[in-house]
């Protein structure tokens, strides 16, 4: 009986972990015509023009790219100040509060904070800048901060919250302010935190799809500023995925989903080895 | 560190706090502003009695009926094959699993949970091609392969709730039962789950959540935007996500539109719904929310 | 004094994490009577008493070296024999600890769960097993109308007599005992030690105690660990 019982949960572990390397396995055979003799890095390099036969998917590739980053850039600040006035800063009421709101947040799906986003922040934009439709870089990056904000608040005030009580006390009897405990004690002690919080959001900010995909446009080009409309490796693959099944158009798609993959794999090998340096460092 | 730069430093976190209040409260009053005078029994069931449309006499043809059976179809399949499967797969890393191993795994649990949500789409998307080309012409992206892909996008976050759940609990919990003859099994089966219990039940909601939200899976897996109530696991089916995206680029009149804002408003209950009993069975709600990834 | 030895320990180290808590540490437990183990806090007391149930083998990075030999019905046995399964063991060696941890069960539920863990199938005997060994542990005039009530609302001194009837339901040879009045009343106390003294005729008892009153009022036998060795220690009576 235990021995059942334990190949069983064996089995459950290994099949679990064999799905990972079957979604590789899978993107690879599908996308293999277009990858092989070593088209890949010609696929990321080259423009899409179906029209001469490139199906590169180099403007896909840096729409995500810039989309992420400029996300992050908007929700870092942002997160770290809310995140210091949750741990540090705000009386412990409105502290909890704030801490209850963010929570909450991450609970809103993904497509509502789209679909708000295109009749409220679209128009905005345009607006705001005279021209253009609003669907483009700039409203999508505004959009996914506020999606992976959440994320990022929670895991610093984690992190934040780690650093023992005492090392704090020893600041503050010493005549340290809130400021110097924050600066001088938590955040050396919160770093390994920190890093793997941007880590992990950057890994969802560049595998969101429904925001790119309902906010920034969508044009198959290279963004040449904020305000133009670009698609992202994600929105791409949503957009192709009712074309021919033998065409290379449906091929590239699976290019981008290996792309994707391969980051988010890296994304984890990082967070890892930040885990593993940290480890190091306390003995 | 002068005194200056400390205020800076005080009034700039202040400064986005009251942002980020100020982000979500818009979104929620512009949702419901548009949206709340239309959730009502219309909106669900068209022209169609409540009744007869529960009791699937008649088809519900302008209503979120079929979207909201179909999201409820979806997610019942989809935790029914995960759940077994990750908490199976969560005790053997929590249990069983020791050194090499363990690593090698956790590695790719933790990879399957970073992969984005599209690709896993593309993947149960492959999968219906493959099945469809060696196995049988009958299968096509439907509810079955959406399950089965939505299945695949949660499972990391069972098998991680369960895992934590059980390797946290306090040492002398495990000697308990040991020490009055019990076997590892019997050890695990009467006092280990039964004390982590309200871990995994939180990773369970967490799960069901995640699919009940969730666009990019089942965009690429079987979900559109007309097809009524299921019928059979084969087929295509609507689901709430899907229509709001849907309704998003493709309305045609102010009726439309405003259904699309009490869609949103319904999903968005559901899903605060669950997150709120995840956060009640369970202390750290903040791991929750770092695995919702 | 010349009582037959019940358990014998020979030329025993045991470490962990590198730390020795016993470093060729010999020992005869004589049958049915109370030993007391004392010494500095944090010295291995605790950590001793697993080695007596190889409990110790659930602690990570665990090194035991020696022999330990336990007399089970007129046969001295040793526990790590490869054909001796640990399961076996702990049902003849029983464990009381510090702080009391009923299962989140009835009372009914925590006594008897040893038998169902034992495979034992009886409902019938079920009962009266029950009865008996909360009998033994001073326990069941109190809750003899309340067997199906939730263990977790008795008192402190309650759930730990809940934990020793627990521990006594198999009939275990010996009762290992660690600290088992420290989290209680003294009063509390007082009536687990009385029920102790009692168990002496059909158990034989090894507690581990740093009151030095409790030890002279309940043990026949002290031993000091110091060292990583046993040192014999003079009772008063």
């Amino acid at each position: 009986m235990e021995k059942i019982t334990e190949r069983i949960l064996t089995a459950s572990a290994l099949i679990s972990a064999f799905i990972t390397v079957l979604i590789f396995a899978f993107l690879l055979i599908f996308g293999l015509p277009l990858l092989q003799g070593g088209q890949w890095f010609g696929l990321l390099a080259q423009p899409w023009s179906p029209r001469e036969g490139l199906y590169g998917i180099r403007p896909m590739l840096l729409g995500t790219v810039y989309i992420s980053l400029l996300g992050m850039a908007f929700a870092l600040p942002l997160s770290f100040g809310c995140s210091a006035l949750i741990s540090v800063f705000a009386p412990r009421r409105f502290g909890g509060f704030l801490r209850k709101v963010v929570q909450l947040m991450t609970g809103v799906p993904t497509v509502v904070y789209g679909f708000v986003g295109i009749f409220l922040l679209v128009p905005m934009v345009r607006e705001i800048f005279q021209g253009g439709s609003g669907m483009c870089v700039l409203t999508a990056s505004l959009m996914l901060a506020v999606l992976i904000s959440p994320t990022l608040i929670l895991f610093f005030v984690d992190g934040f919250d780690r650093v023992p009580r005492s090392y704090l006390n020893a600041v503050a009897a010493l005549g340290g302010n809130e400021a110097q405990q924050f600066i001088f004690v938590i955040l050396p002690n919160a770093w390994k935190s920190v890093l793997s919080g941007i880590v992990l959001a950057f890994g969802r900010a560049m595998g969101d799809t429904l925001i790119a995909l309902m906010i920034a446009g969508n044009a198959v080009q290279v963004p040449g500023s904020v305000l133009e409309s670009a698609r992202t490796l994600t929105a791409h693959i949503a957009l192709v995925i009712a074309s021919d099944y033998d065409s290379p158009e449906f091929k590239s798609i699976f290019a981008c989903g290996l792309t994707l993959y391969l980051f988010s794999t890296m994304m984890v090998v990082l967070i890892r080895s930040i885990g593993a340096i940290f480890g190091r460092k306390e003995k | 560190m002068s005194r200056w730069m400390e205020r800076t430093m005080i009034v700039f976190c202040w400064i986005c706090g009251l942002v980020l209040l100020a982000a979500i409260a818009t979104i929620f009053g512009y949702l419901l502003y548009q949206g709340l005078g239309t959730v009502n029994l219309r909106l669900i069931f068209g022209n169609i009695s409540a009744v007869d449309a529960l009791l699937l006499r008649k088809h519900v043809f302008a209503g979120l009926f079929p979207a909201m059976v179909g999201t409820l179809a979806v997610v019942t399949l989809s935790v029914g094959f995960a759940i077994p499967v990750g908490i199976a797969s969560g005790v053997y890393m929590a249990e069983y699993a020791r050194g090499g191993v363990k690593w090698v795994l956790g590695f790719c649990f933790d990879i399957l949970a970073g992969v984005p949500s599209i690709v896993i789409g593309l993947f149960g998307f492959a999968l219906a091609i493959f099945l469809h080309r060696h196995f049988s012409a009958g299968i096509y992206p439907s509810l079955f392969i959406s399950s089965l892909s939505l299945a695949v996008l949660v499972l990391p976050y069972i098998i991680r709730s369960t895992q934590f759940a059980l390797e946290n609990l306090p040492a002398e919990t495990r000697l308990i039962a040991v020490a009055l003859g019990a076997t590892k099994l019997q050890n695990i089966v009467y006092v280990l789950i039964p004390k982590s219990l309200s871990g995994i039940f939180s990773g369970v909601i967490l799960a069901i959540g995640r699919c009940a939200e969730d666009t990019a899976v089942i965009l690429l897996t079987g979900a559109v935007a007309f097809a009524g109530v299921p019928k059979s696991l084969f087929v295509q089916y609507e689901a709430l996500p899907f229509y709001i995206y849907y309704i998003s680029s493709q309305y045609a009149n102010q009726q439309e539109l405003s259904s699309g804002y009490g869609a949103s408003i319904i999903l968005l209950l559901i899903c605060a719904l669950l997150f709120f009993v995840a956060s009640m069975t369970q202390k750290g709600v903040t791991y929750q929310a770092l695995y919702r990834a | 004094m010349n009582d037959p030895v019940k358990i014998k320990i020979e030329h025993l180290f045991f470490s962990y994490r590198d730390r020795f808590v016993l470093r060729d540490a010999n020992l005869r437990i004589a049958e049915n009577t109370i030993t007391a183990i004392i010494g500095p806090s944090g010295i291995g007391k605790s950590t001793f008493l697993m080695t007596l149930n190889r409990l110790w083998e659930t602690i990570p990075g665990a090194k035991l070296q020696g022999r330990i030999e336990i007399k089970f019905q007129g046969q001295f046995q040793e526990i790590h024999d490869r054909n001796y399964p640990p399961t076996t063991l702990r049902r003849s060696v029983g464990m009381v600890f510090q702080t009391p941890n009923p299962l989140p069960m009835n009372i009914f539920g925590n006594v008897s769960f040893p038998l169902k863990l034992a495979g034992f199938r009886q409902k019938s005997k079920m009962a009266d097993r029950v009865e008996q060994a909360l009998k033994r542990a001073y326990l069941w005039d109190e809750v003899k109308d309340r067997l199906n009530e939730d263990a977790l609302l008795l008192s402190g001194g309650q759930q730990q007599r809940l934990c020793i009837a627990r521990a006594l339901i198999l009939e275990p040879e010996i009762l290992l005992l660690d600290e088992p009045t420290s989290s209680l009343d003294p009063k509390a106390g007082a009536v687990i030690e009385e029920l102790l003294v009692n168990l002496k005729n059909s158990c034989t008892l090894l507690i581990v105690s740093h009151y030095q009153d409790q030890v002279q009022r309940v043990a026949d036998i002290v031993f000091e660990l110091a060292e990583g060795k046993f040192v014999p220690m003079p009772v008063w009576k």
